[in-house]
């Protein structure tokens, strides 16, 4: 049952996987924070769900400016969702 | 679909400049998409200039990066958990940010619904330079072997780019991304040909903005005026402060069998 539930979530990481073998390795570029944004992206759907994975992930992605310092940054760190 | 009507004011931007490069400037189609991607990369511009700066800011603490490349080379994890961890201490990160990236690809999703329109309907004026702009490049090289220059100059700039944009990244990974463009080319052949001028004028963009930045970084020993920000300069100094004056880096405590490595380390770069 607990599978059934996972299953938006296993196609958000789908995509993520998809966007990394077409357009980033299209459209190269870094990532300020280890883990990357894909990889962080990856491990918040896998522990939070679509919903707030997608939500984990946009945050992370907007700090991934070029104004923010970077730096690490797991997903078990987040203080969103309790 | 809904991204695409997102997408539309984005789409009206690009045909008016599009057009006004055209019609008021006098370019040729082709051209014109050249001087759209010119426009989008100089908007990038202020980036680039930051993240230059950045690594040459970095460029002063190399010993103490290379120690810690030296230290964790085995656990690739940890190595770049480390790195991190000292770029943010130390306010300085010459990694490109994953943000403005982003940005490019709704632009490059909006040319091409434009120049899909284009097909619908042909807009006035002459299409004929690389046998217009949009068949695919398939089509266009079965008529003209300028397909096929515009594709082996597509592949090399995007070898190029990535070459110049995954210094971040460790080995395997960046054969990985050198490997994946050429095996798109079965994809890419079926692209409209003015996506892939786009492509290639944004990809020797990089480039170009790569061999800038390298010819901005200082290639020899950081200059001495960066010792004195650093406060335990006087530490190290009086240890062993002959062999390299201009090296009294912060990273001191590291043993002296360390500092030979980083040299040869140097020296190969």
């Amino acid at each position: 049952m607990t599978q059934i539930f996972r299953l938006p979530s296993y196609l958000g990481i789908g995509l993520v996987y998809a966007y990394r073998y077409t357009l980033g390795a299209l459209f190269p570029g870094g990532c300020k924070y280890h883990p990357s944004c894909s990889q962080y992206a990856i491990d918040a759907l896998r522990e939070y769900g679509l919903v707030r994975g997608v939500i984990l992930a946009g945050w992370r992605l907007l700090r991934c400016n070029p104004w923010s310092l970077g730096g690490v940054d797991y997903v078990h760190q987040q203080r969103f969702f309790r | 679909m809904i991204l695409f009507s997102i997408l539309t004011p984005l789409e009206d931007l690009l045909r008016n400049i599009l057009e006004w490069f055209h019609g008021t400037i006098g370019l040729p189609w082709a051209w014109a998409i050249v001087a759209l991607t010119v426009v989008v990369r100089l908007l990038m511009v202020p980036l680039a200039v930051k993240q230059i700066h950045s690594m040459q800011a970095m460029q002063a603490h190399m010993p103490e990066m290379k120690a810690i490349q030296q230290r964790y080379k085995n656990d690739k994890q940890k190595r770049n958990e480390e790195l991190m961890k000292f770029y943010r201490d130390n306010r300085v990160n010459p990694a490109a940010p994953c943000l403005p990236l982003l940005v490019q690809f709704p632009v490059f999703i909006a040319l091409y619904l434009v120049l899909r329109q284009f097909s619908k309907h042909p807009p006035a004026g002459d299409l004929s330079w690389f046998g217009g702009l949009v068949p695919s490049i398939v089509e266009h090289a079965n008529a003209h072997w300028s397909g096929y220059l515009l594709l082996a100059i597509y592949v090399g700039s995007q070898l190029a780019s990535t070459y110049f944009m995954s210094t971040t990244m460790d080995k395997t990974q960046r054969t990985l991304m050198m490997i994946l463009p050429v095996a798109f080319v079965p994809v890419i052949v079926n692209f409209p040909v003015g996506l892939v001028i786009y492509w290639v004028t944004t990809n020797l963009w990089t480039v170009g903005q790569g061999i800038v930045t390298r010819q901005l970084m200082p290639k020899p020993q950081p200059p001495p005026k960066r010792s004195s920000r650093t406060a335990p300069k006087s530490e190290p100094k009086s240890q062993d402060g002959a062999p390299s004056p201009s090296e009294a880096k912060p990273a001191a405590p590291a043993a002296p069998p360390r500092r030979v490595k980083r040299k040869k380390k140097r020296a190969r770069r």
